[in-house]
């Protein structure tokens, strides 16, 4: 990409940000540093809205409802991170939900028409997911056209040829050890579904934390031009990112099936754009840079649980209904008003104490 | 001769409109209706409203950002324009003016924080589409108002003369105007110099923040015609207006030649890019191809699309460094 869109220099902008911030960051006392972390904030509210709705609706904190509260958060979660591994790169990837959907869909077709046994339909499910992310991938990084345009687009394909090829119809005679595992409930109110989210984030920290891979997808999220320069192949780390956003996506699809009982076109939405919000809502609060080359999967994680959280006891509050969708825009414009603030703070804290 | 030839080669509205008139000739091959008054009516209608959902995303790309807000302020206009109408019994041209009026006022609102706090439009208008799209769900609690005057009803369904619809009144309107606005007066240029280059921009004593809010203003104007113009076609304030919006916001300004890094759009090029997008639905109906297909189209335009205004892009670049 020869001249740096917007979104690019605003990232550039918010880049130089984080550098300041950065170099204030070692000179903040430890307490404080826990303090202002991003994860601790998370918890705080987590605890704090915990409190307020389980002291004031009866129905909060009943076993049912963190049963139900745990299945969702896990999805939203898995959603969180198939978008995460993306903006570590510096991107997005709008078709999460179409890729989602084609993802269920196929399991569906394996399991009903097909008659494959649960881990290989399974199995082929995720494998389709990795492969339209290849193509996402594969596209972007040939055109050198910002993964925006290009996701746009394969939202609209992907979903498109989805629908064509499925008639619109859901399957809806699934082996009944799928909707089973959906309602299993461990200890009373433990969805395994929200175990299958922990154990995908402890890997996703694993990759970033441990392993080569990992450290060359957040360098050159970081900066294209200097991990190529240190013998990163860029192209190839990005196209495994959008694989990897794909399987995601099929894992978080999955678990809608499991929820639901049944593989249907609209789970997501006209284009699987109801995915894109709990999407973006989950890193971005977790203070995942959105300039790419920084990623935290706990914060994420969190992220997401704090949103569950919330539309869940506006939901049991009975005031929420059909205006929690404003509510969680205005948390998503808050989160990002509030990174701001936090990090000019901490700019501030830096330069006083120099 | 050859000169001016090339001159319109090189313009980013002579591959689309190239593309219409074979399109045209060749379906009417098959299908001799597809020229009859009563088809050309409807590819007017869908392409009046779907005009002005364009402009109103080409004008954000012009300042190189997106707004993927467009299809909330446009349902939430609509609904208010037709609520306002059914519950206070407001006379149409009052209740016009207030969607409007809703209209502009999320676009300065999306402008503002973008250009005050230095968040990337994607964010901000994801959060708005978001806040806007609950708030129309949350008055409508997701039921139509019916209570449209049968002159609203009358304005959106009948024709002025022959096959043109009242509808193509006002898209042509807005068409002319920014065609006007851009390149004709000085927020226009503005508005492409801000998006080219906003250093340059602002070394030059343009303010970068008072243009990328107009640009949100105007955006969101636009948004709110098309929604209320919707309301008038279907006959009913449906809260749902809006939701498969931003695809072809995209396609047709992409197709028209825009550059999504900024600075460059085309008014006739978008124009032509949704007369495209119109009859290639059309073509699906008349082929009795699945309407589902049109989302594979769009999607496949667009990508047709940036890789064509990619490649002239190199090109142009390799004759400038040529000549």
């Amino acid at each position: 990409m020869n001249a740096p869109t917007p979104i690019e220099s605003s990232q550039a902008a918010s880049d130089a940000k984080g550098a300041r911030g950065a170099i204030a960051w070692t000179e903040i006392r430890a307490p404080a540093r826990l303090v202002l972390t991003n994860e601790f904030g998370l918890i705080l509210l987590i605890a704090i809205f915990g409190a307020i709705f389980a002291l004031g609706t009866p129905g909060f904190g009943s076993q049912f409802n963190l049963f139900t509260l745990g299945r969702t958060t896990a999805i939203d979660i898995m959603i969180g991170f198939s978008m995460m591994v993306v903006i570590v790169t510096g991107g997005l990837n709008l078709s999460v939900g179409a890729i989602g959907v084609c993802a269920a869909m196929a399991m569906g077709w394996l399991l009903e028409r097909v008659g494959l046994p649960v881990p290989l339909s399974i199995a082929g499910a995720l494998a389709l997911g990795g492969a339209l992310g290849a193509v996402n991938g594969a596209l972007i990084v040939r055109s050198g056209l910002h993964s925006f345009i290009i996701t746009l687009a394969t939202m609209s394909v992907f979903f498109g040829v989805m629908v064509f090829i499925s008639r619109a119809q859901a399957f809806r005679n699934l082996p009944p050890e799928i909707s089973a595992f959906g309602r299993m409930r461990i200890e009373g109110y433990v969805s395994p579904l929200l175990i299958v989210s922990i154990v995908v984030g402890l890997g996703l920290m694993a990759l970033y934390r441990l392993t080569p891979l990992g450290r060359d997808m957040l360098a050159a999220g970081a900066k294209v031009a200097a991990a190529e320069l240190s013998g990163v192949r860029v192209g190839r780390i990005f196209v495994i990112c959008h694989i990897l956003s794909g399987i995601l996506a099929g894992i978080a699809a999955i678990m809608v099936v499991a929820r639901t009982g049944a593989a249907i076109p609209s789970m997501a939405g006209d284009l699987g754009q109801d995915w894109l919000l709990p999407a973006f809502l989950g890193p971005v609060l977790g203070g995942t840079a959105l300039a790419g080359g920084r990623v935290s999967v706990l914060g994420a994680f969190l992220g997401s649980v704090l949103v569950s959280e919330l539309t869940n006891g506006l939901l049991q509050y009975r005031i929420g209904e059909f205006w929690v969708q404003t509510w969680l825009g205005l948390l998503l414009l808050l989160a990002v008003l509030m990174d701001l603030a936090r990090r000019s703070l901490l700019a501030r804290m830096g330069s006083l104490t120099r | 001769m050859t000169a001016a030839l090339s001159r319109f080669l090189r313009t980013d509205w002579f591959g689309p409109l190239a593309i219409i008139v074979a399109a045209s000739i060749g379906i009417s091959v098959f299908d001799p209706s597809f020229l009859s008054p009563f088809n050309i009516q409807i590819l007017l209608l869908a392409a009046s409203v779907n005009c002005v959902i364009a402009m109103s995303q080409m004008v954000i790309i012009a300042i190189g950002q997106m707004n993927l807000a467009i299809g909330a302020i446009g349902g939430l206009s609509a609904i208010c324009f037709a609520g306002l109408m059914q519950v206070w019994g407001f006379p149409p041209v009052l209740a016009a003016a207030a969607g409007l009026a809703i209209g502009v006022a999320a676009g300065l609102i999306n402008g503002y924080l973008i250009a005050r706090t230095g968040i990337s439009a994607f964010i901000i208008t994801l959060a708005s589409l978001s806040i806007f799209k609950g708030a129309d769900l949350g008055i409508t609690r997701a039921q139509p108002f019916y209570g449209i005057p049968a002159s609203v009803k009358a304005f959106g369904n009948t024709t002025i003369i022959g096959a043109v619809p009242w509808l193509a009144l006002p898209a042509a309107l807005v068409v002319a105007g920014m065609w006007y606005l851009l390149y004709r007066q000085r927020i226009g240029r503005y508005i492409l110099a801000v998006g080219g280059n906003a250093n340059a921009a602002e070394l030059s004593g343009v303010s970068i923040a008072r243009t990328v809010i107009s640009a949100h203003a105007i955006s969101g104007f636009l948004a709110a015609l098309a929604g209320i113009m919707l309301v008038a076609r279907l006959q009913l304030g449906q809260p749902s207006i809006g939701d498969d919006w931003l695809i072809l916001s995209f396609a047709a300004p992409v197709i028209g030649g825009a550059a999504l890094s900024g600075g460059h759009v085309s008014v006739f090029g978008t124009l032509f890019g949704v007369v495209i997008v119109a009859i290639i639905t059309q073509a699906l109906v008349i082929f009795r191809i699945d309407p589902y297909f049109v989302e594979v189209v769009l999607g496949l335009l667009i990508l047709w699309a940036v890789g064509v205004n990619r490649l002239r892009e190199v090109k142009f670049q390799n004759l400038a460094s040529t000549a």
